[in-house]
Formats: structure tokens, C-alpha cells, sequence
């Protein structure tokens, strides 16, 4: 376990640095250098010349690249250019509402994933099963950004009950952070939810018709206990990869909202810095997204390593 | 039907069945599974349920406990235990006898126990649900069900997850559940069939035991004929969801009367009387459940089939107390029973029997020496250990497994090598080394006077031509989305044999050899029969005329009637082709009944080779006895007083000091078992064995299948 601890750290570690030469090499092709940008369109060359010099843009790029890194060991993101002000306290706060975004869309991922498409393997054929099949697939093939417009106009246009757009915090008062949220956390959440309930019936189904469950049942044992004990456990397992690669999908689903609802969280301030050419603003929200993408998948997998005995207990006993 | 076979000992059954029907709705019909099945159990008595694939056996097993799905309708006239009558309202009647009153064992330990739970608390949940016992009281009592069922070390075995045990411990341990609440009946579903023929005894032997402590009544499913005779007392034959012959298990092996139970008998090989004349196997296939004819149901393949078999056949009670669905049963039973029609032919009939030793190189067609094969397990890290007791505390060392290891063998042209052993004794993996599927980790390999050990792809091609393979399942080793006619004339354009309308022309040709009509060239292979799936196989291997077939498990997966047609299939294009083969099996009577020559395998290495009849026949190698011992073989259940049982299981891998076989061998001899390599004595030409024990020794173990083996 301790083994496949460090194989699964050190593969982390080295996605991460990958990813960060990436991000640093955008910098490095795309038109016009920092310094123009910084100066303006009307800046002088010897301006721009004088300014990249301080900046240390014409050194080779390993040692731009080292000095970019090696600032975000230490927690030093640098500074934005269109913000004039250091990169790390605005992503560390613009981090903070999304995750509150990301973290409560997880949630009811998970669980009300789980459970529909545990309901939807029991009642497997029968009414409800298809009754539910009707809706994830529905919800599978529309695409977000469409709820995001039908849920702005019923529930704020017409209705009026919630804000279209923006954020309060926390420090306005639970229910007002909590009416922000609403939106859209719901548009979020419908197709991943969609997804996650099928593939655990599919995964569920599976179990449920397995040798062990009949032999649960042949033991006597009550029902509940056969699905709970028995079968949910085994049919986690797949569960578990599937949330792992939702995770994936949540964040491309993130940026679309926050755009649209105009939430101030990290996808927004990406698309800004991109729109706006903040090169190191940029660079570090993309990083920041890259490392906790990588982190969520560790988790998934040393979740799933301990959950199943396979891997958790190797030796044989007799 | 007026008398169950139980009721007639002992009182009233413990179990009584009449007129058991299931059906399922399916888009073409009803599918009746079972069809008016009646059967009883008297107490402490074992009834056996035999049948091939698709009878319903299973079906009924499950009924007993209500583990159908909803989507199968269930009916019978009559159905009690213990006198309680279980029809109103049947299934929660039959729900609340589950797991105390009636306990079931399935057929594949490995999937029957739960990956995810400790297998002890897997055994406890019985006894907390239906005993009210606590945690630790239930621990307690795990230890004892454990040590009952043989198991040693049970503390270690009830803290352990299932993957960590093997199969028969796993079985074994699902034994004890089911002993748990002292049931009154025991169901077991195919229990020993997932499991190798010494492991296969073991169970058996454990069965035995128990039933006579525990006076529990057995219900005992299984399509293996010998277990089911050494097993039951009683029998009940299922063809094609009927009861077609029932009556105590002696009367019906030695006599039977059903023309379906004759042919299931005369399709069986046996390791007691090799290469004899043909096996008679059941023409045709299952009817149609959907569109059952309304006449006998075994019309269509019955020999015996004339025009009063039109009308519906019901069970009738012959004088004997037997149950026949078959009208003309009194004439059929006193027919010559298959299987004294069978021990007629001379013992010894082939060309290679009393052939010469296979050792010499001259005129062999395979010629094997010393290989090995190692494999390293695991991916890229996994060899990666942890060692922080001083230095750096990065090792690899990658595991490794021995699976071949330095065999030597002949085969010459025509003639069939039988290779026998338990599974991950390393067979199969010989197989493919031969045929250099995979590549050897040392040794040498010849085909045909060719080395192949480190030919190149383009070197092999050739020789590719001359040795061909079939393995065991044809589902994977069929294209799907390919005609039959495209797979079998795939190997005639690869190596530029045939085109076009001469391709044709052989497809047609091959499975004409393999007994196919030209019409299934058009046919995919969904719409065959398994049988018929695996005789294009054979066609396919046969395309480029090879010398030279490697038989992986061939047979395995067929059902004895089908297995049956395709040994003599077998038999019959060795004869005309003069095709040789190397024959894998773990089926001792498969390989008895087709080999000129036997290896056995044990651990990676050759531990005796021999003409067949000779291999048969003491002196055996320890281990050739212990794996004949353990074949239940339909006829010779009185042999039981003189077998040897294996202890333990093969444990694969590692390396080897002294004789390999010295941890499970009954006839060990002490010490120098364990530490010295056994020499190999020749008790006759051709005929070796690797064991320390002097050649008179082996030469006095009494023949295991008594003085009726042709070859004592
Ligand atoms: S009734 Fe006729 S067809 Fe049926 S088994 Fe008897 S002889 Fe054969
Ligand atoms: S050498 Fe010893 S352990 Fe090996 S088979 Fe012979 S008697 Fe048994």
C-alpha cells in the first residue's frame, strides 16, 4: 500500500510538472510580449526594451521557466497585469467560491447520483425504472448552458425568485449567499447527476444478478441487508472511477456557468485574464485547476485501492 | 407418478416435489423451463439431479428457495418439507426456510462469496440473523464450522477476504455457512465442477462426513454422472426440463432405461478403459423450450423413436420402483447396457500403443528439450519494494513465476500426447510455447526438424502452416461479426492456399471433415450450438492441412453428448489425416480415451510420461495415482476403499528443491524427498517416472481401478 502510495505520488508529481511547462510554453508563443502589454500600445521600444530587461524576459527560457515554478513553491503567483496587484490573493479568493460551487454540486452529485441509480437497479423493468431512464437521458443529451438560459428566465425573469446573476457572501446572510447559489449549482448538477445515476444502476444491476447476492439471499437474509451490505459496497467500485472522471466534466461545466451567471470564481477569472492577454494570471488559474484536477483523481484512486480488499490485501491466506 | 424414489425408505419425505412447473414469458412463447417435475427426499437420504445444459436442472435447485427472479412463474401440485405445505402463499413460505431449515451451496466458490467482507463474518451472518447469536458467540462458532470443514488455520481463514483463499478452501468455507444453523436439507449447486478432480475428492470425501454426522438430506445437482453415482442415493435424470428417468442411482447406472440416460452413459469416456472403440454420442440438439413437441420429448435424437412416441409421454413406474417417461422402457433396459458394449474392444488397439519409446529424435515431429518459462508478474512498478533498513531504499524485485520448467517431450507424426495435470500446473502454457505463442525463457523447440526457439515472425510462417491450435472457448475464439465460411477460409488466403472459388470449394471441403453442412458457411457463429462452434474451429485449424493440432481444453466446455462426438471427430481425422496432437486436458477419461501417449504435469515439470495404457496402470507416479483416484468414474464407486486423497492444493511458482510434488504426496518417503531431485526410472521403454520411491514400491500399488481395469 505504502508502495503504490509513492508510484501514485511520484506519477503526480510528474503530471504537474508537465502541465506547467505547457502553460509556461503558451506564454512563450503566443503574439506580443509581456512587457508591450504592460506598457501599453503607444510605449516606445526602448521602453519595452528597458522593461523586459528588469523583467528578465531575455533570459533563456529555463531560467524564466525556473524563476515562474519555482515562485509557486513557495506560494508566489506574481503579479497580475490588468489588476496590479499580486496573483495569490485573488485566486486564493476567487478559489474559495468555487469550490463553495464545485464542492455543493459534488455533493448532490454523489449522493443523489447514487441513489437514483440504485433505486433505478432494484426497480430495475418496472415503472419507475423507466420513468428514470427517461429523464437522465434527457438530461444527458442537453447541454448546460441550455439550463443555465431556461433556469435564468422561469426562476429570475419570470418568476423572480432568485437573482439571475452574481454572488453575495456568506457575510450577507446565509439565505442570500444561499439564493445565489441555486442556479446555478441546479444547472450544473442535472446532467452529471443523469450520468452518475446510470452508470451505478448499470453498475448495481450487475451485482445484484452475481453469485453472492443470490447466496445472500439463500442465507435468509432480509432484503435491506442483501442490497446494502451485499450489493452496494461491490457496486460502488466502478462508482467511485465514474465520480472521479465527473469530477473532470464539473470543472469544463464551471467555467460555463460562472460566465454565464456571472459568478466571480476561478473559471470566470481565467476566461477574464485570457480575454484581457493577463499572461500570469492566467497561467496560474490554469496550474491551480491542472493540480486539483490531478489531486482529485489520487484521491479516486486511493479511495478505490482502499476499498477494495483486492488491493488492499494482497497475500493469500490458504 | 404414484412413489418418489425417497418415499419408499424410511416414512414420510422430507422434501416432496409433485408437478413442478416454471415457466418464463419470453418474445416468442412460454419457456417452459421445467415441466411437471415431481421428486422426493426421504431423511438423511441424497437425491441427485443430473442433466446437461439447458435440462433445468439448476432451475429446480433454485426453486426450492425462491431464488428466481420475479419474471419466473412458478407452479406445482404438491410441494412440502417437513410436512409444511409450502404452495400458500409459496414464495414467503419458502423465503423463511432459507439459510436454517434448507441451506444452499453454489456452483462457483469464486463468485459466491461476497469480494467486499471478511469471509468469517460472511459465515456468522446465519447464525446473528436466524440463531440471534452476538458478534462474538457467532465468531466462536465460525472457528468450529471452519475446523469441522477441514479448514486449518481457521482464525486466519475467517479474517481473510475471499480472493485470499483458494477454491476449495473458498468452497469449503461456503460448506461451513451452510452447515451453520444444522439445516435439514443441503442444496448444492454444481459444487465441485469450478474445481480441479483432486480438490473435486476432497469436497466429496468432507460431503460424505458431514452427512453422515449431521444426518442432513442432500439435494445434489451436478451434469458430472461419476459424482452424482458416488455421491447420491437416489437420481432423477432432467432432459430438456423433464424428468425423463428416476430411481435409486445404482439401478439407474447400471441399468438404465431411458434411451436419454443410455446415451448420456455411453457418451461418457472413461479413464479406465482408454482408446476403446467409439463413444456414442446423442445426435441432434435441445428442442425448442418455447414450441415443445407435443409427443415424447426426446423423439428427435431417440434411436428408438417409432410412431406410438408421437403420443405425450408420461412417467410411469416400472416393476423395479424406477420412474421411466419412455413407453418401450422395459424393452430398452434389458437391452445390453452402453457401458459393457463399450469394454468389448481390445485394450490396446492403436498404432502407437505398443509403439517405441517417443524419446529418440528420429521421426519426431515436435521435439521439445529442457524449456522453461518464466514469468515476471505484475506491470513496470510492480517490482518496486521498500527496503529502508540501510542504503538506497529503491530495490526491484520483480515476482516471478516458474510456470514451465525444463520439459522434454516427443510427439511423432499421428500421434495423439495427452498432457494432464491440475490447473496452473503449467499445461496450457506448454502448449502455446510449442506453438511459440509465446516465447520461451529457455530450452529448445523444434517442429518438423525446425528450430523455431528464436525464429523470427518471417521464419515462423512456415511452420505456422504446420502447427495449428484450438482452444477451449469458441465463443472468443470465433469473430463475431465473421460467416462461418469467412473464418475458415481466412487461413487458406493468410497463407495463400486457396483463392476465390477454390476457397470455396475447400471451405466446403473442411467442414465437410468436421461433419457441417455446406449451408453453414452462410451461418454466424451465434447461430451455432456449442458443439458445432467448436467443429469450426477445428475446420479453421484444419485449413492449412497441418501436421500438428494442439488441443487446448478443447472439450471442456461441452456437454458430455456433444464432448462426445467431438472425440470421435477427433479420433476419426487422426486416423484419415494422420494428424498428430497434443491434447491438454485436466479430464483424465478425455485423455485416457483419446492418447497413444500420457504426460502428467505437476508444478511446471513432466513428473510421468507413457504409452497410455502403461500411464494407467501401477507403477504410477504418487501423483499420476492420487490424480486416478480422485476421477469419480460412473461404475467403479466400490473402488473407495483403496484411494489416495491429496492434502492441500497446487500452490504454483517458485522455486523448486527436491521432488516437487514432496508438500501434498501420500507416499512421501521423508527427508530426502525435500531435498533431492528425483531420479527418473524406466520401468519399461518409453515409460518414465520421477520419484525416489524404488521401482518394486511403485510396482506393488494395487491398480486404482481394480481388477476390471483391462491394464492391471
Ligand atoms: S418414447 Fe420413444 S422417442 Fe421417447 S424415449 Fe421412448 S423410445 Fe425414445
Ligand atoms: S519423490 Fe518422494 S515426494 Fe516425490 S513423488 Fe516420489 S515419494 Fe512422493
Amino acid at each position: 500500500m505504502i508502495g503504490y502510495l509513492i508510484q501514485r505520488l511520484l506519477t503526480v508529481a510528474g503530471i504537474l510538472v508537465v502541465m506547467s511547462l505547457l502553460v509556461f510554453g503558451i506564454t512563450q508563443v503566443m503574439p506580443g510580449s509581456v512587457a508591450h502589454m504592460i506598457l501599453g500600445e503607444f510605449a516606445t521600444n526602448d521602453q519595452i526594451a528597458a522593461l523586459e530587461q528588469t523583467l528578465g524576459l531575455n533570459d533563456p527560457w529555463h531560467v524564466q521557466y525556473w524563476r515562474w515554478a519555482s515562485g509557486f513553491l513557495v506560494g508566489d503567483f506574481g503579479q497580475s497585469l490588468t489588476m496590479q496587484r499580486p496573483i495569490a490573493p485573488l485566486i486564493l479568493d476567487a478559489l474559495g467560491r468555487s469550490a463553495a460551487l464545485a464542492g455543493l454540486s459534488f455533493g448532490f452529485v454523489a449522493v443523489i447520483g447514487l441513489w437514483l441509480g440504485i433505486l433505478g437497479a432494484v426497480k430495475a423493468g418496472r415503472f419507475t425504472d423507466h420513468a428514470l431512464a427517461i429523464g437522465q437521458y434527457f438530461f444527458i443529451a442537453v447541454p448546460e448552458f441550455f439550463w443555465c438560459i431556461v433556469l435564468i428566465m422561469l426562476f429570475a425573469t419570470t418568476l423572480g425568485w432568485l437573482p439571475a446573476t452574481g454572488y453575495a457572501p456568506m457575510s450577507d446572510g446565509f439565505w442570500r449567499w444561499l439564493s445565489h447559489m441555486v442556479l446555478p449549482v441546479g444547472t450544473l448538477v442535472t446532467g452529471l447527476i443523469a450520468h452518475v445515476s446510470r452508470l451505478t444502476r448499470s453498475a448495481m444491476l450487475e451485482v445484484l444478478q452475481s453469485t453472492y447476492v443470490s447466496a445472500a439471499r439463500a442465507k435468509g437474509l432480509p432484503e435491506r441487508t442483501v442490497l446494502w451490505r451485499h450489493a452496494l459496497p461491490n457496486a460502488l467500485l466502478p462508482a467511485i472511477t465514474v465520480l472521479a472522471v465527473d469530477v473532470g466534466i464539473l470543472f469544463g461545466g464551471i467555467v460555463v456557468v460562472e460566465v454565464v451567471f456571472a459568478y466571480p470564481g476561478l473559471g470566470r477569472m481565467i476566461v477574464y485574464a485570457i480575454e484581457n492577454k493577463d499572461l500570469p494570471l492566467m497561467q496560474a488559474g490554469v496550474l491551480i485547476v491542472t493540480a486539483i484536477y490531478t489531486m482529485a483523481n489520487l484521491v479516486a484512486d486511493l479511495l478505490y485501492a482502499w476499498a477494495n480488499p483486492r488491493i488492499r490485501y494482497g497475500r493469500s491466506v490458504a | 407418478m404414484s412413489a418418489p424414489a425417497g418415499q419408499d425408505q424410511g416414512g414420510a419425505p422430507l422434501l416432496d416435489v409433485h408437478g413442478l412447473t416454471v415457466e418464463y414469458a419470453t418474445g416468442r412463447g412460454n419457456l417452459r423451463a421445467v415441466d411437471g417435475a415431481s421428486f422426493a427426499i426421504a431423511p438423511g437420504r441424497a437425491l441427485g439431479i443430473v442433466g446437461e445444459s439447458g435440462s433445468g436442472k439448476s432451475t429446480v435447485a433454485m426453486t426450492l428457495l425462491d431464488l428466481l427472479g420475479p419474471e419466473a412463474g412458478m407452479s406445482a401440485e404438491r410441494f412440502t418439507f417437513e410436512g409444511e405445505d409450502l404452495l400458500d402463499p409459496v414464495a414467503a413460505r419458502r423465503k423463511a426456510l432459507r439459510g436454517h431449515r434448507i441451506a444452499m451451496v453454489f456452483q462457483d466458490p469464486g463468485s459466491a462469496l461476497n469480494p467486499a467482507i471478511q469471509v468469517g463474518r460472511q459465515i456468522a451472518e446465519p447464525l446473528i440473523r436466524h440463531r440471534g447469536m452476538t458478534q462474538t458467540q457467532a465468531a466462536a462458532r465460525v472457528q468450529e464450522l471452519l475446523a469441522e470443514v477441514g479448514i486449518p488455520r481457521p482464525a486466519d481463514v475467517a479474517a481473510a477476504y475471499p480472493h485470499q483463499l483458494s477454491g476449495g478452501m473458498k468452497q469449503r468455507a461456503l460448506i461451513a455457512t451452510a452447515l451453520g444453523c444444522e439445516p435439514r436439507l443441503m442444496v448444492l449447486d454444481e459444487p465441485t465442477t469450478a474445481l480441479d478432480v483432486t480438490i473435486e475428492a476432497q469436497i466429496l470425501d468432507l460431503l460424505e462426513q458431514l452427512r453422515g454426522k449431521h444426518d442432513l438430506s442432500i439435494l445434489f445437482v451436478s451434469h458430472n454422472l461419476g459424482v452424482i453415482e458416488r455421491v447420491c442415493d437416489d437420481v432423477c435424470v432432467l432432459y430438456a426440463g423433464r424428468v425423463v428417468e428416476q430411481g435409486a442411482a445404482a439401478q439407474v447406472f447400471a441399468a438404465p432405461a431411458h434411451p436419454y440416460t443410455r446415451g448420456l452413459l455411453g457418451s461418457l469416456p472413461r479413464p479406465s478403459a482408454q482408446r476403446l472403440s467409439r463413444l456414442t454420442p446423442i445426435p441432434g440438439r435441445l428442442p425448442d423450450l418455447t414450441r415443445a413437441p407435443a409427443g415424447c420429448i426426446f423423439a428427435e435424437r431417440c434411436e428408438h423413436a417409432e410412431a406410438g412416441c408421437g403420443k405425450p409421454q408420461e412417467p410411469r413406474a416400472l416393476a423395479d420402483g424406477r420412474t421411466v417417461r419412455c413407453w418401450k422402457a422395459e424393452a430398452i433396459a434389458a437391452g445390453a447396457p452402453p457401458t459393457q458394449a463399450m469394454a468389448e474392444a481390445p485394450p490396446d488397439a492403436g498404432p502407437a500403443a505398443a509403439g517405441a519409446p517417443g524419446t529418440t529424435d528420429a521421426g519426431a515431429l515436435i521435439a521439445v528439450d529442457a524449456v522453461g518459462k518464466t514469468f515476471r508478474l505484475g506491470g513496470m512498478l510492480a517490482g518496486l519494494r521498500f527496503d529502508f533498513s540501510g542504503g538506497f531504499p529503491l530495490r526491484t524485485d520483480p515476482p516471478k513465476v516458474r510456470a514451465v520448467d525444463g520439459v522434454s517431450l516427443r510427439v511423432r507424426p499421428g500421434e495423439v500426447v495427452g498432457l494432464v495435470g491440475e490447473s496452473g500446473c503449467g499445461k496450457s502454457t506448454l502448449g502455446r510455447l510449442i506453438l511459440r505463442l509465446i516465447e520461451p525463457s529457455d530450452g529448445r523447440i523444434a517442429i518438423d526438424g525446425h528450430d523455431v526457439t528464436g525464429a523470427s515472425v518471417a521464419a515462423l510462417r512456415p511452420v505456422r502452416r504446420l502447427a495449428q491450435m484450438v482452444f477451449q472457448n469458441p465463443d472468443s475464439s470465433l469473430n463475431p461479426r465473421q460467416t462461418i465460411g469467412q473464418i475458415v477460409r481466412r487461413p487458406l488466403e493468410l497463407f495463400g492456399i486457396a483463392r476465390g472459388a477454390e476457397a470455396q470449394a475447400k471451405v466446403v471441403e473442411l467442414l465437410g471433415m468436421v461433419r457441417l453442412a455446406p449451408e453453414y458457411a452462410q451461418r454466424y457463429p451465434h447461430q451455432l450450438s456449442g458443439g458445432e462452434k467448436q467443429r469450426v474451429s477445428i475446420a479453421r485449424a484444419l485449413a492449412t492441412s497441418p501436421k500438428f493440432i494442439v488441443l487446448d481444453e478443447a472439450t471442456s466446455a461441452l456437454d458430455v453428448s456433444v464432448q462426445a462426438a467431438i472425440l470421435n471427430l477427433l479420433a476419426d481425422l487422426r486416423d484419415r489425416l494422420g494428424v498428430a496432437y497434443l491434447l491438454i486436458s485436466h479430464d483424465l477419461s478425455v485423455i485416457a480415451h483419446l492418447a497413444d501417449r500420457v504426460a502428467v504435469m505437476y508444478r511446471g515439470a513432466v513428473v510421468e510420461e507413457g504409452p497410455s495404457a502403461q500411464v494407467l496402470a501401477p507403477p504410477y507416479h504418487p501423483y499420476t495415482e492420487a490424480l486416478l483416484s480422485a476421477v469419480p468414474v460412473v461404475g467403479l464407486k466400490d473402488r473407495a476403499a483403496q484411494r489416495v486423497r491429496l492434502k492441500g492444493a497446487l500452490i504454483g511458482g517458485g522455486a523448486v528443491r527436491g521432488c516437487r510434488f514432496a508438500d501434498r504426496c501420500p507416499r512421501r518417503i521423508g527427508p530426502i524427498c525435500d531435498t533431492e531431485t528425483p531420479p527418473v526410472v524406466e520401468p519399461a521403454p518409453g515409460h518414465r517416472i520421477a520419484c525416489h520411491l524404488p521401482l518394486e514400491a511403485l510396482r506393488a500399488v494395487p491398480p486404482v481401478f481394480g481388477a476390471a481395469a483391462p491394464h492391471a
